[in-house]
């Protein structure tokens, strides 16, 4: 009847019970399945086994400063737009070991020997994949490669999915950055009331996907499919005009903008937590109390930390709005000579997990306006 | 994009798969400068990185002290001169060079290096030079002094500019002369002297309102406060010294030194791989920029 | 002294040169060159004397005595540096710090009350000589303002941490 043979690039539908046997493959095959779950009243992205353990008829909400979940009672498992975190937490860890000094006569140094995990994440979207593009730029290099970084990377599953529902804080449309996924995944879902609808991304996800019960779709479902992607790029929450980006910030450090958005920062760090591209971190030592063995760690930091600029003779940033000018103007301005592309990806993290709800969006704006008068 | 100007150093003579993973080096004799502030010597325990380390002066090193942490300290010498011994003046004022001033010969402390750009001693060769330097500022053009006198011939005439607190404060006096005797042109001011300070009284900046310069063949290599640096540059300008003949160093704070960690960015640049060197043309939309 | 001597010596000094040749030998007339030994004093604090000095070679130190420090060397005058200027202003007719040669010098010296009553009957003059010293003013401020700063001192010595 019809011909079954995947190849990469092949789209099929999937009963979505087949996806726990998908999964179940990829942890046979060494594969530590993360994906998201509903913990503690939010969703996190942790060990899932499958359909069970995702968040279930869940649809989100967003705002500024609001993140809520709204129960639909339906048999759909990735309605929502994920939450606070993201998958850059499985690549560069927040707290990692790099190695151990001993004092025994002379200092010796033991590295760290644990075995890189190997993940495969589950409900990527297409904003996340951006992100994940785009850190694989910063971390690496030419000049320099995170061996952390790079050895996870190497042994990356990414099981995606196109958004259907952006949340009133997207805007990966206006990044250029979704909703739909183009290429970067092993296989990637869009999800129908009945079946997913899977699309072949590379020769792991066809090997993967051959062992299950798939069938070709017929050309209602991939329609259906197309337009429901086709509605979410239409309906997206919040718009950034990137035309004049870098310059618009570059070039305006004494915007009086600064001065306005400072006075609502807080300088609480959240943005770049749970922003997707944020890469900044520092080394710690935690040592015994006889000062003969210390633990050498790397963990995330963030511009907006107060010391973080410090130097011997002062603090080159010592207020809030030399900290939040940074931070945008790297962003969504010097990002791009160091990285090639500006580093947002439109997913209003930043803007729904901000305490007191700044928008960038509106801020990027508002700085238009202001050098345009 | 505005580092056209700027070769990133090849950096890290050591390990590049391992996240600061140091080598070890032991201090093998130390110098006290002026106050606060004292010249060590160090060697790689592991004879064979020893052996292979290399670096040009104006690029720095991450020094480790176990459980303390890391500091960025330039290179005070050069190879030649220090005969392969890394040499870092180091001023102990933060936790990390405040347990390095607690160390002896003998003790040992882990090092990542060399990062960052070089002062550019090729391409100002057959230029006058104009070396305008302050308080601590001086280590790390030291080793630049040295390489010149080596290869006097090459460049013309050089005016070290050298300014400090007090009379107590300047950095290795003993040296002075015998920069003098190599045709180096040496003012030395200080901010107040005392009834025994015969020398200049005033700020390094002054020098150039007493010295013609020609802007065509004039390079100015300057390091030290910002402040200072500032003013040098302003100076230098007016006189019509093109900003790509000036060179500044730029300090930040520094943890990983290889541009990955975010801490010393300025503007565009990762002041720890595209500086800490820097012709000046590739700073002056950033460099002025209050708190930026 | 031979007036050839003296006339030859300003004429090094950029300022003497941009002088009308009848505003240059009136000045001249007010001048006189001296020649200091190291350590030979200009002048102290609270004098109440009233010249004007340009270097011409060696180097004149500015000092001011502070109680438990001694005596304070503030600045110093190079070649072609003028110190005492607050002379030429009205109203300071006080000393405010003191001058001492600390090397051999060769200083011009100008008789600052002459200099007033130039400038107050030529305005043209008047207009000249105050332009040049806005402008030793303003360079001394710069300097002064760098030191103030005390752009040296360590970290446990910044007050505003």
């Amino acid at each position: 009847m019809t011909d079954k043979t995947l190849s990469v690039g092949s789209t099929v539908t999937l009963p979505k019970p087949e996806l726990d046997l998908l999964l179940a493959d990829l942890r046979k095959n060494g594969y530590q399945t993360v994906g998201p779950h509903l913990q503690n009243e939010s969703i996190v992205y942790t060990k899932i086994d499958g359909l069970k353990d995702l968040p279930r008829g869940i649809l989100s909400d967003q705002k500024p400063a609001s993140y809520r979940m709204i129960q639909t009672g339906r048999d759909r498992y990735f309605d929502f737009i994920p939450a606070n975190q993201s998958w850059k937490q499985f690549l560069f860890p927040p707290r990692h070991p790099l190695f151990t000094a001993v004092k025994e006569g002379k200092w010796r140094l033991i590295e760290n020997e644990e075995p890189t995990p190997r993940y495969a994440l589950i409900g990527v979207r297409a904003c996340e994949l951006a992100a994940i593009n785009i850190q694989d730029r910063i971390f690496l290099r030419e000049d320099f490669s995170d061996p952390i970084y790079r050895l996870r990377r190497a042994g990356l599953f990414i099981l995606a999915v196109n958004c259907l529902d952006p949340d009133a804080t997207c805007f990966c449309v206006s990044m250029g950055t979704g909703p739909r996924h183009v290429a970067g995944f092993d296989l990637c879902l869009t999800e129908m009331d009945e079946v997913f609808l899977v699309e072949v991304g590379s020769e792991l996800g066809r090997s993967l996907l051959a062992d299950r019960t798939f069938d070709l779709p017929s050309a209602f479902v991939q329609t259906a499919a197309s337009q429901a992607v086709e509605r979410a790029a239409r309906s997206m929450g919040r718009f950034m005009d990137t035309s004049d980006l870098p310059d618009l910030l570059t070039n305006n450090l004494d915007a009086q903008r600064w001065d306005v958005v400072s006075k609502r920062c807080l300088s609480c760090t959240n943005c770049t937590l749970v922003c997707p591209t944020c890469f900044c971190w520092d080394a710690t030592d935690q040592v015994d109390i006889l000062g003969k063995s210390t633990r050498r760690e790397r963990v995330w930091d963030s511009c907006f930390n107060p010391n973080y600029s410090f130097v011997v003779g002062g603090n080159t940033r010592p207020n809030i709005r030399s900290r939040y000018r940074q931070w945008l103007t790297h962003k969504l301005g010097t990002w791009k000579p160091q990285f090639g592309v500006l580093g947002c990806v439109g997913c209003g993290r930043c803007i729904t997990w901000c305490p007191v709800g700044i928008d960038i969006t509106e801020e990027v704006a508002a700085i238009r306006v202001e050098v345009k008068s | 994009m505005t580092t056209t100007l700027i070769d990133t150093a090849a950096h890290s003579a050591g390990y590049t798969d391992k996240l600061l993973l140091p080598h070890w080096a032991e201090i093998v004799k130390i110098i006290p400068e002026a106050e606060g502030v004292s010249t060590f010597h160090f060697k790689f325990t592991d004879l064979e990185v020893q052996a292979r380390y290399r670096f040009e002066p104006g690029q720095f090193n991450m020094l480790y002290v176990p459980g303390c942490g890391e500091a960025a300290i330039s290179m005070s010498s050069d190879l030649e001169t220090s005969g392969g011994l890394l040499v870092h003046t180091i001023r102990h004022v933060g936790n990390v060079t405040r347990a390095i001033s607690r160390l002896k010969v003998g003790d040992v402390v882990g090092i990542r290096g060399p990062f960052g750009t070089s002062w550019p001693l090729d391409a100002i060769r057959g230029m006058d030079v104009v070396i305008a330097c302050g308080g601590i500022g001086l280590p790390p053009l030291r080793g630049a002094i040295y390489r010149i006198i080596r290869d006097r011939a090459r460049y013309g005439k050089i005016t070290l500019l050298y300014g400090a607190r007090t009379p107590r404060d300047l950095m290795f006096p003993v040296e002075y002369e015998a920069w003098k005797k190599a045709d180096i042109d040496m003012q030395v001011t200080v901010d107040r002297g005392d009834d025994s300070w015969t020398g200049r009284v005033g700020v390094v900046p002054m020098w150039f309102y007493h010295f013609r310069v020609d802007p065509h063949k004039t390079a100015v290599l300057t390091c030290g406060p910002e402040i200072m640096m500032r003013f040098v540059i302003y100076e230098a300008l007016a006189r019509r010294i093109p900003s790509d003949q000036i060179y500044v160093s730029l300090e930040r704070n520094m943890k990983c030194g290889q541009g990955a960690c975010g801490h010393c960015q300025q503007g565009p640049y990762f002041i720890c791989k595209d500086g800490p060197v820097f012709p000046f043309r590739a700073l002056e939309n950033i460099f002025n920029v209050e708190e930026y | 002294m031979d007036s050839g001597d003296l006339k030859a010596a300003l004429q090094m000094i950029p300022w003497f040169t941009s002088l009308t040749p009848e505003h240059f030998n009136k000045t001249a007339d007010l001048t006189h060159l001296r020649h200091a030994r190291a350590g030979e004093i200009f002048f102290r604090e609270g004098d109440k004397q009233d010249y004007v000095y340009i270097v011409l070679e060696g180097r004149v130190s500015l000092d001011i005595f502070v109680p438990h420090h001694g005596k304070v060397r503030f600045y110093t005058a190079e070649p072609y540096d003028v110190f005492g200027w607050s002379s030429v202003t009205p109203g300071i007719r006080q000393r405010t710090a003191g001058a001492v040669a600390v090397l051999d010098s060769t200083v011009a010296c100008i008789d600052a009350e002459g200099l007033r009553h130039f400038a107050e009957d030529d305005h043209d003059f008047g207009y000249l000589l105050m332009r040049r010293l806005a402008n030793v003013v303003a360079s001394r401020l710069m300097i002064t303002r760098l030191q103030l700063i005390d752009m040296f001192a360590g970290p446990a010595e910044i007050v505003n941490d």
